[in-house]
C-alpha cells in the first residue's frame, strides 16, 4: 500500500506500468457481516460459506477499466472484531473509498453503522467516499433490518446504499463500480478547482486594485 | 469594447491587471485612443534604449500595418519602463498618423499656460483653414501628494528588545506579526478638471489665469497603493519557507561534529539509566528549564570555544519556557497536555484546520515550535538560530525520555495521523515515555497500575461491570506478583517483564503449555485478570469468565504504517500470501489468547471466542431428551475450519499474563528511533515538516485581522486559500511552486487588509 500521504488519487507508480490510477478501498463493518466473502466474490468470483476470520488486515487487487483508464483497485479487508479497531483505523487515512457493511440478518451490526461512520470521519481523509452495504440479502427469511431502514440510515449519513449478497452474487460488482465512479467524480471535481493557475488568476483583480475609473489621470 | 493586447510576461494575474490599467489610462489620456495594440518589453532590462533600435521597431510596425491593413494604432514602448513612453503609428485609407511623445526635463515657460500650449498646437497642425475654428479644450490639474514621511505611520516597528519581556508589540512567541511595515499607500492624487472648454472663453497666460482650482466643475481623488508593501506576516512566512532550500545540516551550521557529540550523548544515557535505578527520586529543582539550558549551553561552549552561541540565553529561556511550561511549576512534571485558554474550542472549524492542512492543533507543542522557529529565523540569528533551537529541542526530548517526563502540549494516545509527521513522531515518543514511566513506577509501587489495561471493546461493552468483587481480586493480585517487578532489568529485554521466580514460571507457564489439557490447567493460579465479565461463565466448570489485562497494540506513525503495509502488500494476493500476512499480524491475537488463558485457567477456545468475537459462538435453543429447553452452543463454521489461524494460535498460546509476555511494542527501541530521527533532521527538513503549521498559523492570523476590518471579498479569498492549501498540503512532498503560490496569496490578502486598516 502506498503512503497515506502521497498523491491522493494514487498516480501511477513507476514500478508498475499496468494501470493509470490506483484507488485504495477499505471494507469495514462488524465481525461476521461478510466482508471477506464480499471481497472474494468481487476479486475472484468465488464463494465459500466460511472464510477464516480475518486477522488484522488483508487485501486483494482488481484492475478495472473506467473511461479508458486502467484503475487498479487495492481493496483492503479488515478484521471486524472490536479489538482490531486501533489496528485497522490506522489504515483509514490512505483510503479513497470505504465500503461500510452490515448484515441484514443481524441487528447489532446495523446498529454499529453509525459508530463505523464516526470512525471514518475521524480517521479518514475528509473527502473519502463511503457506500453503505447491507449484505446477505439472499437470507430473506432471517432478515431483521428492512431495506427501508438501511436506505434511511444511508440518507441520514449521506452515503449511497446497496443491498447485496456475496453468496448469490447480487450487487457486488455494482457496489464496487459505483464506488469507483463516485471517487472518479470527486477526483475530477477536485482537479478542476485545485489548479492554482486558474484560481490564482481569478483572485488577481480582487487582491489588488479596484479598477481605476478610466476618466482619471495617471501619474505620469 | 476597448481592445488592448499586451505582451507582458513574467507577471502574475494581479500585476498584469495593474499594468493593463496603467497602460490604458496612459494611452487614453495621451492620445485619446480607446483601441490600440502595444508591444512592450517583457523584462525591465530588455528596455528599448537606443534610437536606432527604436527606429527599426517603428519601421517594422509601419510595414506590418501596411501589410495587414490593420487600422488599429500600434504602439511600441521605448526607454525605461517607468517613463511610460509610447510611440506608435496608425494607418487608414489615405491617412497615416504618427504618435509621438516627448519628455522634457524642464518645462519651457510658454508651455506652462494655456495660451502658450494653444500656440504650439496650432503651429504643429499647420491647418490651412482661416480663420481657424475654435479649439475644444479639456483641462486637468493634478496635485500629487507623494512624500509623507513627516506624517506618522501607525504601525510600530517591532521592538526586538522588548521581546524577551514577552508582551510588547504583539511579538510574543507563539504569535505572528501582521501588517505593513511601510505605509501601503504611496501617493494621493487630487485632480481638478474642466472637461469642456472652448478657446477664448477663459484666459490663462503667463500673467493671469481664470483657472482657479476651487472653481473647477469636477474634482476627483485617486489613491495609489504601494506596489508591494512590505508586510510582516508575508515576510515571516516567506523567510521561513526559504529555509526549506538550505542544504546544511544542523552541525554544519553550528560548526561542530555530530559523531563526537553523539558518542558523548550515549555515554550520558547509560549514566542516566544507572542513576534511575537508584532509589532516590530526582530532585525537582534540578529539572528546571534554566538548569537544562545551562547544561546544554555548557556543552555547546565546550565545542565552540569562546564563540557566542546563536541564541542568547534570555531568548532561549523564554522560548523553552513557552514550549515547556510544565518545567517551571513545582509538580506537574507528568506533562498533562497543557492548553492555552485563548485558543478556539476543540470543536470549532478553526481548531480543526489542522486536519485540512495536515499541520498540528494550534495549542500543540509542534505548532508552537513552528512559530518559535519562524520568529527566531526572522529576528534572532536566522538559520543558525533555527539550528540552535532545534538542537536544544532535541536535547530536551532526550532529557524527557530519560527522566520519564511526558512531553507537554500533545494529545495523549497513539499518533494522530491527521497531523504532520513530526507531530506524530513527538506523540510516538510520548507513548514510549508513558509506557516506560508506567513500567518504572509500577516497579516501585504496585504492578497493577503498570500495564495500560483497558480498551474499549466487546470485552468492555457487553454489560461487564467492575464490581467491588473484581476490585478485590485485583488487589489480591497486586500483592501476589509484586516481587516479580524487581527483576525487570533492562529496556533491551524483549519481554514485557521478566520473572525472577523461575519456579513460578515453570509451574504456570511452560508445563501448563506442554500438557495443554484444560483439566490440568484448571488447577493453575489465575493471573493477569482485569475484571470479571458481567455474564459469561466458563463452559467446562461454570466459573466466572475474566477479562484479562492485555497488551495494547503498538502505536504507529504514518511512515511506520506505510512501511508495514508495504511489507504486507508485497506478500501478494495468493492464498499463501494471505496466510503469511495473517500470521505476521497474529502477534496481537496470540498475546490476547495467552493473557486470556492466564486469567482463566482451564478455558477453551469457545470461552475466548465468546469474549473476543461473540458472533463466532453460535447458540441455539434445543430440547434435550428430558424435554427441557437448553442452550446449546458451538463455534461458528469458520472457527471450526481445521488448522485455521485462530485454532493454531490457540494451540500455541501458553497461559502467560500480559506483563510477562514478549512486548508487542518495544518502547525503548521506538523511542531511540524517534530521537535519532529528530537528531538527523536538517533545518531544511524541519522547515518542511513545520511549514504546514506556519501556513496554518498565517491563515488564522489573516482571518483574525480580517474580522476586525470585515471585508467580504477578503473573506472569500481566505476561504479559497484554505481549500487550496488543504489540497496542496495533503501531499507528502508538495511542489515548491504551489507552496509559493499559497504564501503569495496570503501576502496579498495581508496587503489588502493593511490598506483597508489604513
Amino acid at each position: 500500500m502506498a503512503s497515506a500521504t502521497d498523491s491522493r488519487y494514487g498516480q501511477k507508480e513507476s514500478s508498475d506500468q499496468n494501470f493509470d490510477y490506483m484507488f485504495k478501498i477499505l471494507i469495514i463493518g462488524n465481525s461476521s457481516v461478510g466482508k471477506t466473502s464480499f471481497l472474494f466474490r468481487y476479486a475472484d468470483d468465488s464463494f465459500t460459506p466460511a472464510f477464516v476470520s480475518t486477522v488484522g488486515i488483508d487485501f486483494k487487487v482488481k484492475t478495472i477499466y473506467r473511461n479508458d483508464k486502467r484503475i487498479k483497485l487495492q481493496i483492503w479487508d479488515t478484521a471486524g472484531q472490536e479489538r482490531y479497531r486501533t489496528i485497522t483505523t490506522a489504515y483509514y487515512r490512505g483510503a479513497m473509498g470505504f465500503i461500510l457493511m452490515y448484515d441484514i440478518t443481524n441487528e447489532e451490526s446495523f446498529n454499529a453503522v453509525q459508530d463505523w461512520s464516526t470512525q471514518i470521519k475521524t480517521y479518514s481523509w475528509d473527502n473519502a467516499q463511503v457506500l453503505l452495504v447491507g449484505n446477505k440479502c439472499d437470507m430473506e427469511d432471517e432478515r431483521v433490518v428492512s431495506s427501508e431502514r438501511g436506505r434511511q440510515l444511508a440518507d441520514h449519513l449521506g452515503f449511497e446504499f446497496f443491498e447485496a449478497s456475496a453468496k448469490d452474487n447480487i450487487n457486488v460488482k455494482q457496489t464496487f463500480e459505483r464506488l469507483v465512479d463516485v471517487i472518479c467524480e470527486k477526483m475530477s471535481e477536485s482537479l478542476d478547482t485545485a489548479d492554482p493557475a486558474v484560481t490564482g488568476a481569478k483572485q488577481g483583480p480582487q487582491l489588488t486594485d479596484q479598477q481605476a475609473p478610466p476618466h482619471q489621470d495617471c501619474a505620469c | 469594447m476597448d481592445t488592448c493586447i499586451l505582451t507582458f510576461s513574467l507577471l502574475n494575474g494581479s500585476d498584469l491587471l495593474f499594468a493593463f490599467v496603467c497602460l490604458f489610462v496612459c494611452l487614453f489620456f495621451r492620445y485619446g485612443l480607446r483601441e490600440f495594440v502595444v508591444i512592450a518589453p517583457a523584462a525591465n532590462n530588455d528596455a528599448v534604449l537606443s534610437e536606432s533600435k527604436c527606429n527599426l521597431l517603428l519601421s517594422s510596425v509601419s510595414i506590418a500595418l501596411g501589410n495587414t491593413g490593420c487600422q488599429v494604432p500600434l504602439f511600441v514602448q521605448i526607454h525605461h519602463k517607468w517613463r511610460r513612453m509610447y510611440v506608435g503609428e496608425c494607418q487608414g485609407p489615405g491617412v497615416r498618423t504618427d504618435f509621438e511623445m516627448v519628455h522634457l526635463r524642464k518645462v519651457p515657460n510658454q508651455y506652462t499656460h494655456l495660451s502658450g500650449l494653444l500656440d504650439i498646437f496650432k503651429s504643429k497642425i499647420g491647418c490651412p483653414l482661416t480663420p481657424l475654428p475654435p479649439v475644444s479644450i479639456a483641462i486637468r490639474f493634478t496635485y500629487v501628494l507623494q512624500d509623507w514621511q513627516q506624517y506618522f505611520w501607525p504601525q510600530q516597528p517591532p521592538d526586538i528588545d522588548a521581546l524577551v519581556g514577552g508582551e510588547v508589540g504583539g511579538l510574543e512567541f507563539g504569535k505572528l506579526p501582521f501588517g505593513a511595515c511601510e505605509d501601503p499607500i504611496s501617493e494621493l492624487h487630487l485632480a481638478t478638471t474642466w472637461p469642456h472648454l472652448t478657446e477664448g472663453i477663459i484666459v490663462d497666460n503667463d500673467v493671469y489665469s481664470d483657472l482657479d482650482p476651487l472653481q473647477a466643475p469636477h474634482w476627483s481623488v485617486r489613491v495609489r497603493k504601494a506596489d508591494n508593501p512590505q508586510c510582516l506576516l508575508g515576510d515571516f512566512v516567506t523567510e521561513f519557507f526559504k529555509i526549506c532550500r538550505r542544504k546544511e545540516s544542523t552541525d554544519e551550521i553550528l560548526g561542530r561534529s555530530t559523531f563526537e557529540e553523539e558518542g558523548r550523548e550515549i555515554a550520558d544515557i547509560s549514566h542516566a539509566l544507572s542513576k534511575l535505578t537508584e532509589p532516590a527520586p530526582v530532585p525537582i529543582h534540578k529539572l528546571s528549564v534554566s538548569n537544562m539550558v545551562h547544561t546544554a549551553k555548557k556543552k555547546i561552549r565546550k565545542h565552540r570555544g569562546v564563540e557566542e552561541s546563536p541564541l542568547n540565553n534570555d531568548v532561549l529561556n523564554t522560548i523553552l519556557l513557552f514550549l515547556f511550561p510544565d518545567a517551571t511549576s513545582e509538580k506537574p512534571l507528568d506533562g498533562t497536555s497543557s492548553t492555552d485558554n485563548n485558543n478556539p474550542s476543540s470543536e470549532s472549524e478553526e481548531y480543526n484546520l489542522y486536519n485540512q492542512f495536515k499541520s498540528a492543533p494550534s495549542d500543540s507543542l509542534t505548532y508552537k515550535l513552528a512559530l518559535c522557529l519562524c520568529m527566531i529565523n526572522f529576528y534572532h540569528g536566522g538559520l543558525k538560530g533555527v539550528a540552535h533551537l532545534w538542537q536544544e529541542f532535541v536535547l530536551e526530548m532526550r532529557f524527557r525520555w530519560e527522566n520519564n517526563f511526558l512531553i507537554p502540549g500533545l494529545a495523549s494516545g497513539p499518533p494522530d495521523l491527521r497531523c504532520c509527521l513530526l507531530h506524530q513522531k513527538l506523540q510516538m515518543l510520548n507513548c514510549c515515555i508513558e509506557r516506560k514511566k508506567a513500567r518504572d513506577e509500577g516497579r516501585k509501587t504496585s504492578p497493577s497500575d503498570n500495564v495500560t489495561n483497558t480498551y474499549s471493546g466487546d470485552a468492555g461493552k457487553a454489560g461487564d461491570q467492575l464490581g467491588p468483587d473484581n476490585l478485590k481480586d485485583m488487589d489480591k493480585e497486586k500483592g501476589e506478583v509484586g516481587k516479580s517487578w524487581d527483576s525487570w532489568s533492562d529496556s533491551e529485554e524483549e519481554f514485557f517483564e521478566c520473572l525472577s521466580d523461575t519456579e513460578e514460571l515453570k509451574g504456570n507457564g511452560q508445563e501448563g503449555g506442554k500438557k495443554g489439557g484444560p483439566k490440568e490447567m484448571a488447577s493453575l493460579k489465575p493471573e493477569g485478570r482485569l475484571y470479571q465479565h458481567g455474564k459469561l461463565r466458563l463452559l467446562h466448570n461454570g466459573e466466572p469468565l475474566y477479562i484479562p489485562v492485555t497488551q495494547e497494540p503498538a502505536p504507529m506513525t504514518e511512515d511506520l504504517l506505510e512501511e508495514q503495509s508495504e511489507v504486507l502488500a508485497k506478500l501478494g494476493t495468493s492464498a499463501e500470501g494471505a496466510h503469511l500476512r495473517a500470521r505476521m499480524q497474529s502477534a496481537c491475537l496470540l498475546s490476547d489468547m495467552e493473557s486470556f488463558k492466564a486469567a482463566n485457567p482451564g478455558c477453551f477456545l469457545e470461552d475466548f471466542v465468546r469474549w473476543y468475537s461473540p458472533r463466532d459462538y453460535i447458540e441455539e435453543e434445543v430440547i434435550d431428551e428430558k424435554g427441557n429447553m437448553v442452550l446449546k452452543g458451538e463455534l461458528s463454521a469458520r472457527m471450526k475450519i481445521p488448522s485455521n489461524m485462530w485454532v493454531e494460535a490457540w494451540e500455541t498460546a501458553k497461559p502467560i499474563p500480559a506483563r510477562r509476555q514478549r512486548r508487542l511494542f518495544d518502547d525503548t527501541r521506538e523511542a531511540e528511533k524517534v530521537l535519532h530521527y529528530l537528531a538527523v533532521q536538517k533545518p531544511a527538513d524541519l522547515a518542511r515538516h513545520l511549514l504546514p503549521c506556519v501556513i496554518h498559523a498565517a491563515v488564522l492570523k489573516v482571518k483574525e485581522e480580517e474580522s476586525l476590518e470585515n471585508i467580504s471579498s477578503v473573506k472569500k479569498i481566505i476561504k479559497q486559500i484554505i481549500s487550496h492549501s488543504s489540497k496542496v498540503l495533503h501531499f507528502s512532498n508538495p511542489e515548491d511552486k504551489k507552496l509559493e503560490e499559497i504564501i503569495h496569496q496570503i501576502t496579498n490578502v495581508e496587503a489588502v487588509i493593511a490598506r483597508a486598516a489604513h
